[in-house]
């Protein structure tokens, strides 16, 4: 055991700032490389498999001021890209050595090319993922994209990244994905031992440390959380949807449940929970990761399966969790989750399941707002 | 005789309700907030009291609501205003299904039920426009007081039409048009028919079902009503209470609570 609070520890690290963290960490690994990932999900296998860190960049929160980025976007594009650029354009990102953005939307593709054009120091590369997940060659393409990406990295790392070593990283991040349902558990277990805003502080710490001491860290906050005595308490138990890219303050997911919420399941951190279960450690590991993509992760609106209804998952996640109704929470702006958000409306209503929309912004402040609007939510459906 | 108190601190004016288990209102009381939220409370609770010859003890449940519910320390229960309008408006008009509440600083749709349930709602974000506040900024930017806004709109023969609906960019809009001549009564008749649409186009967002009623302190204006009726083509349901119905909302929600304490 290594700290009396590992949710405290989490919560610390998540609010550090992210070139701080870098920094930090190569101090302690003199030569060793990080490279940055993007929201959603980011095959970071192959990025832990060189021995580099593979760290979350994901906006720069509520604690900084956008000088710089908000002259090279549009009004209109979402917080995360341009704080995202701001961390760059500050020098908060000097000691980053590459950076992998994803086919999520046009905005971060757009925020690849920005990256490349200011920062020429850095490796900087997108992952085209599948878009045509029925196609019979859409596995065969994605092992053939993540094994452009391994040279990438291999060439970056000065090391080959061997299929071996990828299978270790894969089972490795499979035990935090382990530990990371498991955490998911007790939030199902109704004695309100853990919430939504801790689950999110420890994943969002997850995302800035290696997998072995992220390990470590679930271990220890598992041991924690499950010694709380916890108790069953008159809330409003909620699936919380669309904030899977763009994260809110850890304020304002407390706001929610302060407002009389149960977060029961969220889509917060996304990326440490997009496979249903365990990635294979057989045979060709990027086959295995690509096979994981195509028919083993979780439905996001940043993914386009058009094998199911797009609103079902949201659906059957409201009828497995028992919950009695679903916040929309989405960033301002964000195409997908709002595109998605008129599905999930009409799925949700031909399903007389309530819900409400509410958009937030990294760096909000203030929540009264948010809080006044869940409230009025919590208070229609008890004094319904 | 049962009697409970709604409390709904504003971001303008802080307003209180005394009603009985008739239903009847017993007293209410109105003043500016300030930027004391508890004093406040306090004050128009006291001044509530005074009015309807109760003291505290007498009273026997108190809703907070408003933004400042939290800070009616004295409440027993703090009920969001969104909850309390819909509650206010179903009592006095029951075939309201849309209510539009129009604020110092923020502007609301809701839709309710039969009950005066909350059955969809929806609130202005950042922005001033669709609220007191601008209206408020408009009158100040011609030197004329907020009430006088409503009449002397109504006497526009020629509206003219706004480029903005920003609060502050609005008093460009009218120092120009001032410039070029145009009557005051235009102008105002102008500012009424951009906040009617831009708090129609919101509203909309949740569905306007009739009847409609219109709540908040805005409804004072007579040029507003008249404006947001041209718009929606249907007449629309004001009470000379409407700046009350928050408050009074919270007190018929105390009276529930009230009642439900003395059946159990």
């Amino acid at each position: 055991m290594r700290v009396a609070d590992p949710v405290q520890e989490a919560k610390d690290l998540s609010e550090t700032p992210v070139g701080r963290v870098i920094e930090s960490w190569k101090s302690a690994h003199p030569g060793a490389k990080a490279v940055g990932w993007f929201p959603v999900f980011s095959p970071i296998e192959l990025t832990h498999a060189a021995g580099m860190l593979p760290i979350s960049i994901a906006g720069g929160g509520n604690q900084m001021e956008i000088a710089h980025a908000d002259s090279r976007f549009q009004s209109f594009v979402c917080s995360i890209i341009k704080s995202t650029l701001e961390l760059g354009l500050t020098g908060q990102l000097e000691n980053l050595d590459g950076m992998i953005f994803h086919s999520i939307c046009d905005p971060a593709k757009n925020l690849t090319s920005v990256f490349k054009r200011n920062f020429p120091r850095l490796m900087v590369d997108f992952i085209h993922f599948t878009q045509n997940f029925a196609s019979p060659v859409a596995e065969e393409y994605l092992a053939a994209e993540y094994g452009r990406v391994r040279t990438r990295l291999a060439e970056l790392a000065g090391t080959e990244i061997t299929d071996g070593q990828i299978r270790s990283s894969i089972a490795t991040y499979n035990r935090v994905r382990e530990r990371v349902r498991r955490l998911q558990g007790i939030r199902l277990n109704g004695r309100n031992q853990l919430s939504a805003a801790e689950t999110a502080a420890l994943l969002r710490a997850g995302g800035r440390m290696m997998p072995e001491d992220f390990l470590t860290l679930l271990d220890d906050a598992l041991r924690v959380i499950s010694s709380r005595p916890g108790k069953a308490r008159d809330l409003v138990h909620v699936v919380l949807e669309g904030s899977f890219c763009e994260q809110p303050p850890l304020e304002l997911i407390q706001s929610i449940e302060e407002a009389g919420c149960s977060i029961l399941e969220d889509d917060f951190e996304l990326g440490f929970r997009w496979f249903k279960g365990d990635i294979s450690t057989e045979g060709d590991p990027l086959r295995a990761l690509a096979h994981a993509y195509i028919d083993g992760s979780v439905h996001s609106a940043v993914k386009h399966d058009l094998r199911y209804r797009k609103a079902a998952p949201l659906v059957e996640k409201v009828r497995r969790t028992g919950a009695q109704a679903v916040v929309v929470l989405t960033a301002k702006f964000c195409e997908p989750a709002l595109f998605d958000y008129a599905l999930y409306r009409e799925a949700l209503e031909e399903n007389n399941i309530p819900h409400v929309l509410v958009e937030f912004e990294e760096k909000m402040w203030a929540f009264d707002k948010i809080r006044s609007e869940i409230e009025t939510f919590v208070e229609s459906m008890m004094f319904d | 005789m049962l009697i409970t108190a709604g409390v709904d601190v504003g971001s303008t004016q802080t307003k209180a309700v005394l009603i009985d288990d008739s239903r009847a209102i017993r007293a209410s009381a109105i003043i500016d907030t300030g930027g004391h939220i508890s004093k406040a409370a306090e004050r128009v609770f006291d001044e509530v009291l005074s009015t309807g010859g109760l003291c505290r003890k007498d009273v026997s449940c108190v809703v907070g609501t408003g933004y400042g519910r939290f800070k009616v320390q004295f409440g027993d229960i703090q009920i969001t205003e969104i909850s309390c309008h819909a509650k206010g408006a179903v009592f006095l008009f029951p075939g309201t299904r849309t209510v539009i509440d129009m604020g110092g600083q923020d502007a609301k749709g809701i839709r309710v039920g039969l009950n005066g349930e909350v059955d969809d709602f929806v609130m202005n974000d950042k922005c001033a426009a669709g609220t007191g506040r601008f209206l408020s900024n408009a009158s100040e930017t011609l030197n004329l007081t907020l009430d006088a806004v409503g009449e002397l709109s109504l006497r526009a023969e020629r509206p003219v039409r706004l480029s903005t609906v920003c609060s502050v960019f609005v008093e460009s809009d009218i120092m120009a048009y001032l410039a070029q001549g145009k009557k005051v009564e235009d102008i105002l008749a102008g500012v009424n028919s951009a906040i009617a649409a831009r708090t129609i186009a919101l509203v909309r967002r949740v569905g306007i079902v009739p009847e409609v009623t219109f709540t908040g302190g805005v409804s004072r204006n007579i040029g507003m009503i008249r404006a947001l009726e041209t718009k929606l083509g249907m007449p629309l349901n004001v009470s000379p209470q409407s700046q009350l119905v928050g408050a009074l909302g919270a007190a018929l929600w105390a009276m529930e609570h009230a009642e439900s304490a003395v059946r159990s």
